[in-house]
């Protein structure tokens, strides 16, 4: 029917037809094209495009091109939105064709499925995962110690029986090596470390980010494990009212109120307050100590953001007062009888972010990153005090462009620190200022599809410890679409707090022995991971697998091992390393039914006086498996989270003057569960920790003799309190 | 014969009428069409989300590419009014109602009909 010329012609009439419209229209039409920052070259297909202040809009083709109007136009601005990029407003002026160069969210929002996240960022080029606010949601209330209990990557682990205080752990290696960020700012370093995880309350973060591994250079020197960071809420975003309540059986209470508003089109604020009171002795374990410390605490947050498109800028300021006494259940303050500790901590901090983004260039920005803090406690365990002051000042600059294109991107910058410690531990004191200026630069190169390299490193002129060189580099290579391999490699630098990072063993008769000349620590790791994402019966899941392996050139080495009664402080004589391996597998095995398992495996060891051991504390091997369980939109949801930890090492004095004690922990389960029903502004929650109601049996060494040489409260290694029960309501007005 | 046919044809629609009112103040599902301007697949989970925890709504559901959201719901339990508030107070026009502004703020980008800063 149809002769080929007529085919022709079917094709020719439209095409010519287009060519006789546009020739004459070329004068008044915008043309551009849309690519990606990440995999430049790469079309962004099916952006939206419009004139800023009209409806007048049109989408990105398969090429990433698209034509708008400039008649449609009412100022010389459009805007590009598109799922997954942070959207771009660009001034076209006196141009007919624009390149625009989304770059894509760092919140990492690109899979979003019934208001949940993907756990394991697909695109970053660090082993990141994310822990959502629904997540949050999932654990007992209050603080940040509780909001890793449904991540398999981050253990949370309590120092000693008696202060309450907890650490947390990551690749098998102390919290201080985890650089804690909130908003991306250094945050709750240095002395601050014994209790810093309750200085966060969990309604104040909107989701944390972990990276495992080597980071980023921009962040400081300080990283070794890896970095969390705590996204605190956006006063652009944050619900306008949220109030918290929880109680549980042992007594404790918390209330949160956040309040956020928008001051005007520019200015908005958010208010987040928190309080946390336990003011109930409870010894359930019958050892004539408390089981929890008492506890009071507030806490303000005060947040303050600006913006006007080009130009960004956040504040904020925090303020907090804690009280802690903890001891035998007749201990009150200032008694000499009864052993106890008691601690007070008063402290501020502030920062600033600005950000200006250039005019027309998306890709480049300049920033100035600025925060202060001071930090000052009492304190006091048994009949030893320890007090404190530190205060906190650093200041970031750092600009970012593109070379030639964007498959070439750069972020560069200096940096300055100041940092004044005092200590005081019985009559000794111990004074350090530091004044760390530094540059660095870090160089990120991405072919069109599947290679991301981030090549970074820093120089930093210490005052008392000279030149610190710290490179670093992260490699992404997507071997499929779902197959993703990273390494990560890089060195950290650290000055420790030795007395701040062993408050456990002040819990103890243990005398605290420090060498002369300590210096700083210094460690290099290296590891990478494994991701796949697969589909199984129309259900996403995630495998991931990875293995770090962590060696200081450096370490302040607690010694507990070698002279009973001691602990001892030295540089590292001899190989400390970690080794750290985990697999984790992700399903969702039934609609609304998910569920996580995860392997761990630890070999941490040091040179302890010239011999090679295992570093205390530490499980070999653990479990994780986490089933959660929601039925459409949330109303209700159930979790249940089952963990199994090992065997663990204990630090016990080859001379232990005739006390019988284990070398080993024992394994255990420690099960959580809860249950959350959703109405429209309130949610109602209840839930259990430590269903099992497993105790450690006898947690504190010789505890009816708190005086004596045999003393000790620091090797905790399982619950103390038994089973918890709690309940809580939310309230939230949008 | 006349007066009894117009007695009988207004007795038949009377009720008529209140058998139509009684079904309307029964209840039973009834189903409106409200236009919106979600524009993505992320509006319509965000929509259908915040309608599954309105009062009286038994089903809702929207089709992205009309921006028609169908929503059941009990009419002695809500009505067309709030449901079209509920709309704008997660973000979205509803027929002539615009969105409340923070709420279209907080909305993720995609989620935004195109720009209106």
């Amino acid at each position: 029917m149809k002769s080929p010329i007529k085919n022709y012609t079917y094709y020719l009439l439209p095409v010519l037809l287009v060519i006789l419209l546009v020739i004459p229209a070329a004068a008044q039409k915008l043309t551009g094209k849309v690519t990606d920052l990440t995999s430049p070259g790469e079309p962004v297909i099916g952006a939206s495009v419009a004139w800023k202040g009209t409806t007048h809009a049109t989408s990105t083709n398969a090429s990433g091109d698209f034509i708008l109007n400039f008649s449609d136009s009412l100022t010389s601005e459009i805007v590009v939105n598109y799922v997954g990029y942070d959207p771009q407003t660009i001034n076209v002026k006196g141009k007919q064709s624009v390149l625009v160069v989304l770059n894509p969210k760092s919140t990492l929002k690109e899979v979003v499925v019934e208001g949940q996240q993907e756990r394991f960022s697909s695109i970053t080029p660090t082993n990141s995962q994310i822990i959502t606010n629904r997540d949050l949601e999932k654990s007992a209330c209050c603080n940040l110690a509780e909001s890793f209990e449904t991540n398999a990557s981050v253990e949370v682990s309590t120092t000693d029986a008696v202060s309450g205080a907890k650490q947390i752990q990551m690749l098998g290696l102390d919290g201080a090596y985890t650089l804690l960020t909130t908003d991306n700012v250094p945050a709750l370093q240095g002395l601050a470390t014994p209790f810093r995880l309750n200085y966060l309350s969990g309604t104040f973060i909107e989701s944390i980010d972990i990276i495992k591994g080597m980071g980023s250079v921009l962040n400081g020197y300080e990283s070794i494990s890896g970095q969390v960071n705590v996204k605190l809420k956006d006063p652009e975003k944050t619900e306008r009212l949220y109030v918290n309540l929880y109680g549980n059986t042992q007594g404790k209470f918390d209330a949160n109120v956040n309040i956020g508003a928008q001051v005007n089109k520019k200015w908005s604020t958010a208010i987040l307050l928190h309080t946390a009171q336990l003011h109930h002795r409870s010894d359930r374990n019958k050892d004539g100590f408390m089981d929890l410390p008492l506890n009071s605490q507030y806490n303000i947050y005060n947040k303050w953001k600006y913006n006007s498109g080009y130009f960004v800028s956040e504040f904020g300021v925090n303020a907090l007062r804690e009280d802690r006494l903890g001891g035998q259940m007749d201990f009150k303050k200032g008694s000499e009888v009864y052993y106890g500790t008691t601690s007070e901590t008063e402290r501020i901090s502030a920062y600033n972010k600005t950000s200006y983004t250039f005019d027309g260039k998306p890709y480049q920005s300049i920033g100035l990153i600025s925060s202060a803090s001071n930090h000052v406690f009492d304190s006091k365990y048994g009949n030893r005090i320890y007090d404190g002051n530190q205060q906190n000042a650093n200041v970031r600059l750092i600009f970012q462009s593109i070379i030639g294109h964007t498959g070439h991107t750069y972020k560069t910058g200096l940096s300055y620190t100041y940092d004044n410690t005092e200590e005081k531990l019985g009559q000794t004191e111990f004074k350090r200022t530091e004044h760390v200026p530094g540059a660095f630069a870090e160089y990120i190169f991405n072919n069109s599809n599947n290679l991301t390299v981030v090549a970074g490193s820093r120089v930093d002129f210490h005052n008392l410890y000279g030149t610190v060189f710290s490179p670093r580099l992260n490699v992404k290579f997507d071997a499929t679409k779902n197959t993703i391999f990273r390494v990560a490699a890089g060195k950290g630098f650290r000055v420790a707090n030795p007395i701040a990072e062993n408050t456990a063993s002040l819990v103890s008769s243990r005398a605290f022995v420090f060498d002369n000349d300590l210096q700083p620590e210094e460690a290099w790791n290296v590891g990478g991971s494994f991701t796949q994402y697969f589909e199984l019966a129309n259900r996403p899941g995630a495998f991931i697998t990875d293995y770090y392996y962590t060696s200081f050139t450096n370490q302040i080495i607690a010694d507990m091992y070698t002279t009973h009664g001691q602990v001892r402080f030295s540089n590292l004589d001899g190989k400390s390393f970690a080794k750290s391996f985990q697999a984790e597998l992700q399903y969702e095995v039934l609609k609304g039914f998910d569920v996580k398992a995860a392997y761990k495996y630890y070999d941490v060891q040091a040179t302890y006086n010239g011999e090679q051991r295992h570093k205390p504390m530490i499980p070999e091997h653990r479990f994780f498996v986490n089933l959660g369980f929601a039925t459409p939109f949330d109303k209700w949801r159930a979790d249940l989270t089952t963990q199994y930890f090992g065997k663990m090492p204990l630090a016990v004095g080859d001379n232990t003057h005739g006390l019988e004690m284990a070398q080993n922990s024992k394994s255990y389960y420690v099960l959580n569960g809860q249950v959350s029903r959703a109405f429209k502004r309130l949610e109602l929650y209840t839930g259990v920790e430590n269903l099992l109601n497993y105790k450690q049996p006898s947690p504190i060494v010789d505890a009816g003799n708190p005086f004596g040489p045999n003393f000790d409260a620091s090797m905790v290694w399982g619950p103390i309190a038994g089973r918890v029960v709690y309940a809580g309501l939310r309230f939230k007005i949008d | 014969m006349n007066k009894l046919k117009v007695l009988m044809l207004s007795m038949v629609l009377s009720l008529v009428s209140m058998a139509t009112q009684a079904q309307t103040q029964n209840g039973g599902p009834q189903t409106i069409k409200i236009k919106t301007s979600a524009v993505c697949d992320m509006c319509k989970n965000t929509l259908e989300k915040a309608m599954a925890y309105e009062k009286g709504v038994k089903s809702s559901s929207l089709d992205v590419d009309s921006k028609i959201l169908t929503v059941v719901f009990d009419n002695r339990k809500t009505d067309a009014d709030k449901l079209k508030k509920a709309v704008t107070e997660a973000g979205y026009d509803a027929d002539k109602l615009p969105a409340q502004e923070r709420a279209y703020n907080k909305l993720d980008d995609c989620c935004k009909k195109d720009s209106k800063h």
